[in-house]
């Protein structure tokens, strides 16, 4: 068996409640909250943190994509932000969403991306401080980013099928009743129109949250390639494609394996089941 | 027509601008506690469930007094989300004094009124919950009513 690494491989994309609380005024540092409660930033959130929501703000309300490099600019330069600033996510379900919102900025190119390790769960209960108070920030001029990054780190329907064809590695990152074809949607979840259940033929099941400690902190990096190398089979070098059901819960485990494990060619099938579970022609397995 | 304390409530929401409309939800959330059932009330229907539409535990209590209105407590799980918790605190002070049936004709269209077109456009399967689960108490409230008045 192969000797795992006992170090994440890029622990600079990390930081920690500790040391976040004494950095809260650095410059050229902006902390972004992302949740999936809407109003929950609203409630209370890290001072001078920013709020990005997934849908509002990162997607396009017409089409199935994300904003166009304008929109992010725009976004980017409302919050104060430059290619400069080290942009800190964090968020609810132990950085669900806020991974989400750091592989969007990737997609863009904003390459100074962190997580906090254990999110607002874990800030919350450390019972550090929290505000009310909406920052303003002097508004950047962000350049419009020449190109999005979709070819590097998106998987599309085409890609994930080959994907799939030639039995490189797969991860389907939803619950296992999902996987099975049980259920099309997550438990405490509304129903959100796919037609039929099952998975990615040739798609290995493991639930994102598998990366997690129970205070939402990220597992170590032996642990996590035990997870990812020996029981999902993703080898170093070889393209790897996650997907779940809208593309969220993905994202974390391709923040997992892209800057916790250091693979590289993962990419994120964001059209995930929604897409494939109603696209005509696509084949799917159930009950593996 | 919409009962007199609800209409006050979305004529207050629909006065507000975006910013001011949801730092009101978060106030009204901020309330949501106050709807608990309160020491020595008695209820006429108790319905505690966690369904796969909600991220925890959701009890609706139906109270009805002598001239037919109702009174509507909740309680919610840790998880419930903070829009959830703002309906039910708007819910249960905008009906109180209605009557179950009332309750039960009431259009939903209301909802989107309080809660505004961008979170409905973002949220939108999260916001009519809490009146389903209103109404759907209200519904085995009248109709054991009803077959107690045939038996």
């Amino acid at each position: 068996m192969a000797t795992h690494p006992t170090q994440y491989a890029h622990p600079e994309a990390l930081v920690e409640t500790d040391w976040l609380e004494k950095h809260l005024n650095d410059e050229g540092v902006r902390i972004v909250e992302s949740n999936e409660d809407i109003l929950l930033y609203d409630t209370g959130h890290i001072p001078g943190a920013v709020h990005i929501d997934w849908r509002a703000d990162l997607q396009d309300p017409v089409i199935r994509d994300y904003i166009s490099p304008e929109k992010f600019a725009r976004l980017c330069s409302r919050y104060g932000i430059t290619p400069e600033t080290t942009c800190i996510f964090y968020g609810d379900k132990a950085n669900w969403w806020a991974c989400y919102a750091l592989w969007a900025f990737r997609l863009f190119g904003h390459e100074k991306v962190k997580i906090l390790n254990g999110g607002r769960d874990k800030w919350k209960a450390e019972q550090r401080p929290m505000t009310r108070e909406v920052p303003k920030y002097p508004e950047t001029n962000y350049p419009v980013p020449k190109k999005r990054f979709d070819k590097e780190i998106r998987a599309f329907f085409d890609e994930a099928l080959e994907q799939s064809k030639s039995d490189k590695p797969l991860i389907d990152v939803r619950s296992p009743g999902e996987y099975k074809g049980e259920i099309t949607h997550m438990p405490e979840y509304p129903q959100e129109g796919v037609l039929r259940g099952g998975h990615i033929p040739g798609a290995k099941s493991m639930p994102w949250k598998t990366a997690t400690n129970e205070d939402a902190t990220f597992k170590p990096a032996d642990e996590l390639a035990k997870i990812y190398l020996d029981q999902c089979g993703v080898k170093p070098g070889t393209d790897t494609v996650v997907y779940c059901r809208i593309g969220e819960r993905s994202s974390h485990t391709w923040f997992v394996l892209t800057y916790l494990l250091g693979l590289e060619n993962v990419r994120n099938y964001d059209g995930s089941w929604t897409e494939w579970g109603n696209k005509v022609g696509a084949p799917i397995e159930k009950n593996a | 027509m919409y009962p007199q304390k609800l209409d006050k409530i979305i004529n207050l929401f629909e006065m507000l601008p975006e910013d001011e409309r949801r730092e009101t939800l978060v106030s009204y959330a901020d309330n949501a506690k106050k709807q608990e059932p309160r020491e020595g009330e008695n209820f006429d229907l108790v319905d505690v469930r966690k369904d796969e539409e909600c991220m925890d535990t959701v009890g609706v209590y139906l109270h009805v007094d002598e001239d037919g209105k109702a009174q509507i407590r909740m309680t919610l799980g840790p998880e419930v989300q903070t829009l959830t918790r703002s309906m039910t605190a708007i819910l249960c002070k905008g009906l109180e004094g209605s009557t179950p049936q009332e309750i039960l004709d009431l259009a939903s269209d209301f909802v989107t009124r309080i809660v505004g077109a961008e979170l409905v456009r973002i949220r939108s399967q999260t916001i009519y919950y809490v009146l389903t689960r209103i109404k759907s108490v209200c519904k085995v409230y009248l109709d054991r009513q009803r077959m107690a008045q045939v038996a």
